[in-house]
């Protein structure tokens, strides 16, 4: 690990990376538009500029170089001294943050970037306090330039980072710069708009408020938002994400970065796909059929009917009918406690995969970013849950056909799919089960059929953690309160399993994943990817 | 007294551009002799020979070519015919008179280089040149000079034209490499360096016109004669250009050490100003390099060479190192463009800062943001509504662009830096004037109509001036 | 949304302009064994494409990318970036008068104004029988024979305004008087 002297300071650092990337890390802050870790350096932002001791060429002696090097195409070197606190170094700073607020339409009243934009904070830390630009400001065009993504030019520091990410990460190249000089713009090709599956990362990447997504568009001020560690249940990946919330809710979603499964880019399925959670047709009050009337029953009533019934009819056949469809939606810890609740009731109980909604096939762009065609986050935490359990179990396609044939009377049917996902021949399949617990996100056909129908949470009014397609396990914490009627599912489940030994009657995944690692190693130590340095953007 | 003229010796013969001409004159003996030789001993001999780049950077081309890994594959030469630097044209007149003293040239650069494709990047305002060079191309391969075995040595070259189509940045190192591959001309970070990975990621290597014709030269004459012309670190001659309301204007051929006066009075280069004026400014090297002043200023008294004085620099010897000591870049061109003492000054400023501001590439800020400012602020000192403090304004933005390397990518900014702060700094006496002879408050009233928060705001209540503390050119003159 | 945009999302139809016919196109591929890769035939390409239609059409800029196996994006990021290439169509004939430095010396600036005023027409703009085109660019390197102008490839050299007139009156004011290679030029006397 080599080791470098940054401001008199010594700091160890990786080898092979740049020195901006080493000051980075250290906690310094470095202002830089043009490098990310993820793309390919370009030292065109010239923010970076560092001072550096070299040895003379002439005396060897080693001394302060007259001259400014960017720190983000250096890399490091064992023993190599620099410094970012020099009065040449301030000054080149000051006079480039000032070259950057010359044609700038200083819009941050109506500008969504505020808050969260590096211009304003750079010219806050680095900058002048005056402008002494009195000539007539170059005023570029606002374009509409994807059906996600908006270009307002005007605010665009050129630094080029969405130009280079459509072409390395996303591979596609749709974005570009035209002209030359002071009337550079960033542009796409009329009619070849930037519509590739990643380009919502370019809204993330874009230091300043140009790169606009019409998604987030005047929705919320950042500094009204509060961002909680979660999980993309959009497909199997495991992409870690910020769900930035508030009381009213959830605005958006965001890439965080996860250097073992998605780094820092996360696929527009993933950011925008979350809006399920919003529609006005979410269930949310459980339901029972008592004597033919549909009527609401209470959350607390609810684990002792489920108990009675699922009880009385295991005991005849020691719950050789009884099946419980684990929906690779769910949580690991949903997952174990059902299981544990059914197989408590009824030793022969089967255990089903439920149903894994797959669309095409894993897609791989540039680098090697995959979108997977599993959409669905946990198959692998499903499979390993039921595995372990061992005994009865099926995949849903033989768990449909078996109950076609009448071989269930009991079945505990979880969903929380975005879309719709039973059809007629499931309806037709589950007609004669005798008592069929429905949990799911939305109605559906088997409303008509349920015993007892139980809205479900969402991803985001949860927490727990999923494993994904490589067998990672993440956590995921919960953003918002569930919507009003509705009970997370980890609560319920713990509550119908009557809580662990030891511990009190409020679910918390941490604890259930700690009782889970007794029997399941992989869940002792989940995987949390490190925070970005605190000066990375 | 004449000196000999070399690389310009075809210059107004008949029928110059052909083959049979050249051939004639003994063109082609030196190709022929460098192709007997070793590829390395061709590398040392034009080490010893310090031919120092004819393109503006002066770089040694034998240390550019020894650069080169020994053990590539693939080898490319690029010929820098992109001369975009006002007000340059000894490239031109170079091609046009003699072309094929430039292809005799690359095929010793290449072969010395060992090259396999050698592309000849034409800046696309050369119109009829590019006919000219494509059928002196085509009859240096009907002779055998290009293609395969040349003259029996075994050596194959392949020669192309690349016509480019309007980027002075391209007439840069690896902007012209970029322009080359088919992109635009954006210039590289290096490293890594062209000699290393260059072209289409191979190892290339990028002379100007006027330094491969040299080599012919070098090769017939021998190395003594090249080393007796020249000064002490600049061997060797030159095309110098004089252009501007001189009696005679054109290239004309000396050894490098040529006093800048010679070259504008003397009656064989310039042959003195027309009317008999005298002359205010000079830009000796292209407009890049910087501005020298002229004799309506009185010669200092002791000889002396002081560039805060304002006193008559046309003494300036016209070598690599001479100029600096007159506050100049470096010798660039070495093209001179001569303004007469009834130009206006600000003009001309605005004529340096238009250039710079529409050839920016647009990459880094301080270029991008930097020349398009400046011009702005010359516009209006044109158009008579400057300020006092528009003048410090532009030398501190010059400083924050070129005074110290490292700030960009290419050497662009500092080419626009440098013209524009010498200006402001050797003929700030005439601009104040222009300044104090406007209408009195014609500044303020057009800097409130295009900006009305500039006076406005409460923050420059009280202030007549913009702070300065900390700014690089502050730092400079305080020697930190 | 809330400000007006340029829409990038749809090209209609008649923004596309001209294509270019199999002959250009042919021209085009002669040039990939010059250079390793097909995308640094990009600027030949622009070259042949502009001689042939006068401009460099939206279309055009499609079809040489397919060509040359880039994105169109690329193409149209190379054209922007230099100057001699035109998006818009032009007059038969381009005045090209040189701006810098020693020709602005040598009265440059009276010539253009004089340029201007015969035309009628300001930079960029085209006469309306479409026969002239007037642009400026930076030192045309004749600085010895200042001021200069080009008429498409023809150089005038030490032009006065009293030139002018004549220069314009002449039909044949843009043919050399040296030979020509047509290496960048479109294939002529073709059927489309």
């Amino acid at each position: 690990m080599p080791k470098i002297i940054i401001d008199g300071r010594e700091v160890e650092c990786r080898a092979g990376i740049s020195v901006l990337q080493a000051a980075l890390e250290a906690g310094w802050d470095i202002p830089h538009y043009c490098y990310h870790p993820g793309l390919s350096v370009v030292a065109s932002c010239r923010l970076c500029l560092m001072e550096m001791k070299m040895p003379h060429p002439q005396t060897g002696e080693v001394g302060w170089a007259p001259k400014l090097f960017p720190a983000c195409q250096t890399p490091v070197k064992d023993g190599m001294e620099v410094r970012f606190d020099s009065p040449r170094v301030r000054a080149s700073q000051a006079a480039t943050l000032e070259y950057y607020l010359l044609n700038h339409p200083l819009d941050c009243p109506v500008c969504d970037k505020a808050g969260e934009c590096c211009l304003q904070d750079y010219s806050e830390r680095f900058g002048r306090p005056t402008s002494r630009m009195v000539e007539e400001k170059h005023k570029n065009p606002k374009k509409d330039i994807g059906p996600h993504t908006l270009l307002y030019q005007d605010r665009c520091v050129l630094c080029t980072r969405c130009v280079r990410f459509c072409d390395e990460i996303a591979g596609t190249g749709e974005l570009r710069v035209v002209n030359r000089g002071s009337r550079a713009e960033i542009d796409v090709f009329p009619g070849l708009p930037l519509a590739n599956e990643l380009q919502g990362n370019v809204v993330d990447l874009c230091p300043v408020g140009a790169l606009l997504s019409k998604d987030f568009l005047f929705r919320q001020r950042v500094w009204f938002l509060r961002s909680v560690r979660s999980v993309s249940p959009a497909d199997s990946s495991g992409a870690t994400i910020w769900i930035d919330c508030n009381s009213q809710g959830v605005h958006r979603v965001r890439p965080r970065f996860n250097p073992r499964v998605n780094q820092w880019w996360l696929s527009d399925e993933a950011r925008f796909g979350w809006k399920y959670i919003l529609r006005d047709d979410r269930l949310n009050e459980p339901r029972l059929r008592r004597g033919g009337v549909w009527e609401p029953i209470r959350w607390d009533e609810l684990p002792e009917v489920l108990r009675y019934r699922f009880g009385r009819i295991a005991t005849s056949d020691h719950g050789a009918g009884t099946a419980a469809v684990l929906s690779p939606m769910m949580s690991c810890e949903e997952a174990w406690l059902l299981a544990r609740f059914v197989r408590g009731l009824a030793p022969q109980a089967t255990l089903v995969r439920g149903y894994v909604p797959v669309r095409g096939t894993d897609k791989t762009f540039g680098t090697g970013f995959v979108i997977r065609a599993e959409k669905c986050p946990n198959r692998r935490g499903i499979e390993r849950i039921i595995a372990h359990s061992g005994g009865n179990t099926l995949e849903f396609d033989e768990f449909i056909a078996a109950a076609g044939e009448g071989r269930f009377k009991a079945v505990y049917l979880v969903g929380g799919y975005p879309e719709e996902w039973i059809a007629k021949e499931h309806h037709k399949a589950l007609a004669g089960v005798e008592l069929l617990v429905v949990h799911d996100l939305f109605g559906s056909l088997l409303d008509e059929l349920a015993t007892v129908r139980i809205p479900a949470a969402s991803f985001a009014e949860r927490e727990g953690c999923f494993m994904n397609c490589d067998g990672l396990v993440q956590p995921f914490e919960q953003a918002i309160e569930p919507l009003e009627g509705v009970r997370s599912d980890g609560q319920f489940f713990y509550e119908l399993v009557g809580g662990l030994p030891g511990a009190d009657g409020l679910f918390r995944a941490a604890a259930v994943r700690a009782a889970m690692a007794a029997e399941l190693p992989e869940f002792a130590e989940p995987y949390v990817p490190p925070d970005l340095p605190p000066h990375a953007h | 007294m004449p000196y000999e003229r070399v690389l310009m010796r075809n210059v107004g013969v008949p029928n110059s551009t052909s083959l049979a001409t050249y051939q004639a004159s003994g063109g082609y003996a030196g190709a022929a002799r460098a192709l007997q030789m070793k590829p390395e001993e061709l590398v040392e001999l034009v080490k010893k020979a310090n031919l120092r780049g004819r393109g503006g950077a002066g770089f040694p081309a034998g240390v550019k070519w020894s650069f080169l890994p020994p053990d590539r594959k693939v080898t490319y030469l690029c010929v820098n015919a992109d001369e975009s630097e006002p007000p340059t044209f000894s490239n031109r007149v170079l091609m046009e008179h003699d072309p094929h003293m430039l292809l005799e040239g690359v095929l010793i650069a290449g072969y010395a280089t060992r090259t396999n494709v050698a592309y000849i990047y034409m800046r696309g305002e050369f119109t009829e040149l590019f006919h000219i060079m494509q059928r002196a191309v085509d009859e240096a391969y009907a002779a055998g000079y290009f293609g395969r075995n040349i003259l029996g040595s075994g050596y194959d070259l392949e020669c192309y034209i690349h016509r480019g189509a309007g980027a002075y940045v391209c007439g840069e190192e690896t902007g012209l490499i970029e322009s080359l591959e088919g992109k635009r001309g954006w210039p590289r970070i290096k490293p890594p360096f062209p000699a290393v990975q260059g072209v289409f990621g191979q190892p290339t290597v990028v002379n100007n016109v006027e330094t491969l014709a040299c080599l012919p030269h070098i090769l017939t004459r021998g190395l003594d004669w090249w080393l007796s012309l020249g000064t002490e670190n600049s061997k060797g001659t030159k095309m110098y250009c004089i252009s501007g309301p001189v009696n005679r204007p054109g290239c004309y051929e000396a050894p490098l050490g040529l006093s800048c006066r010679e070259l504008i009075y003397s009656p064989e280069f310039g042959g003195g100003m027309r009317d008999g004026k005298k002359v205010k400014a000079v830009f000796p090297g292209g407009i890049s390099m910087g501005v020298l002043r002229g004799d309506v200023f009185p010669r200092a008294a002791d000889g002396s060479v002081d560039p805060s004085r304002d006193y008559d620099e046309l003494d300036c010897r016209l070598d690599f190192d001479d100029v600096r000591r007159y506050d100049l870049l470096g010798l660039g061109t070495a093209a001179a463009v001569v303004v007469p003492e009834d130009a206006d000054i600000r003009d001309v400023l605005v004529n340096v800062a238009r250039f710079f501001a529409e050839e920016s590439c647009g990459q880094c800020t301080q270029c991008r943001e930097g020349t398009s400012w400046m011009y702005k602020i010359a516009r209006r000192i044109r158009a008579g509504a400057g300020r006092p403090e528009d003048l410090d304004l532009l030398v501190e933005v010059t400083g924050n662009m070129g005074m110290m390397p490292g700030l960009s990518i290419c050497g662009l900014p500092d080419g626009a830096a440098w013209p524009i702060r010498t200006l402001v700094q050797k003929f700030r006496a005439e601009f104040e004037r222009h300044l104090a002879a406007q209408e009195p408050d014609a500044a303020a009233r057009l800097i409130r109509q295009t900006n009305p928060a500039a006076w406005e705001l409460p923050i420059w209540a009280g202030r007549r001036r913009p702070p300065t503390a900390g700014t690089m050119p502050e730092l400079h003159r305080a020697g930190r | 949304m809330s400000w007006p945009t340029i829409d990038r999302n749809t090209l209609p139809e008649e923004r596309l302009g001209p294509g270019l016919s199999e002959a250009v196109r042919q021209k085009i591929r002669t040039f990939f064994g010059r250079y390793p890769t097909r995308r640094a035939a990009l600027l030949p390409a622009l070259h042949i494409a502009q001689d042939a239609l006068g401009y460099i059409s939206l279309r055009a800029m499609r079809e040489i990318a397919e060509l040359l196996e880039v994105p169109p994006s690329a193409v149209m990021d190379v054209v922007t970036f230099y100057t001699h290439f035109w998006t818009h169509p032009k007059g038969r004939k381009v005045i090209t008068v040189c701006r810098s430095l020693s020709c602005e010396l040598m009265g440059g600036r009276e010539v253009l104004a004089a340029l201007k005023d015969k035309l009628g027409i300001d930079e960029h703009g085209t006469t309306p029988d479409g026969e002239y085109s007037l642009v400026t660019e930076e030192c045309l390197a004749q600085c010895d024979h200042a001021p200069c102008l080009l008429i498409n490839e023809k150089v005038y050299r030490r032009v006065k305004v009293e030139d002018l007139d004549r220069i314009l009156a002449d039909p044949d004011n843009d043919k050399l008087e040296i030979p020509r290679s047509d290496l960048f030029d479109a294939p002529r006397n073709e059927a489309d």
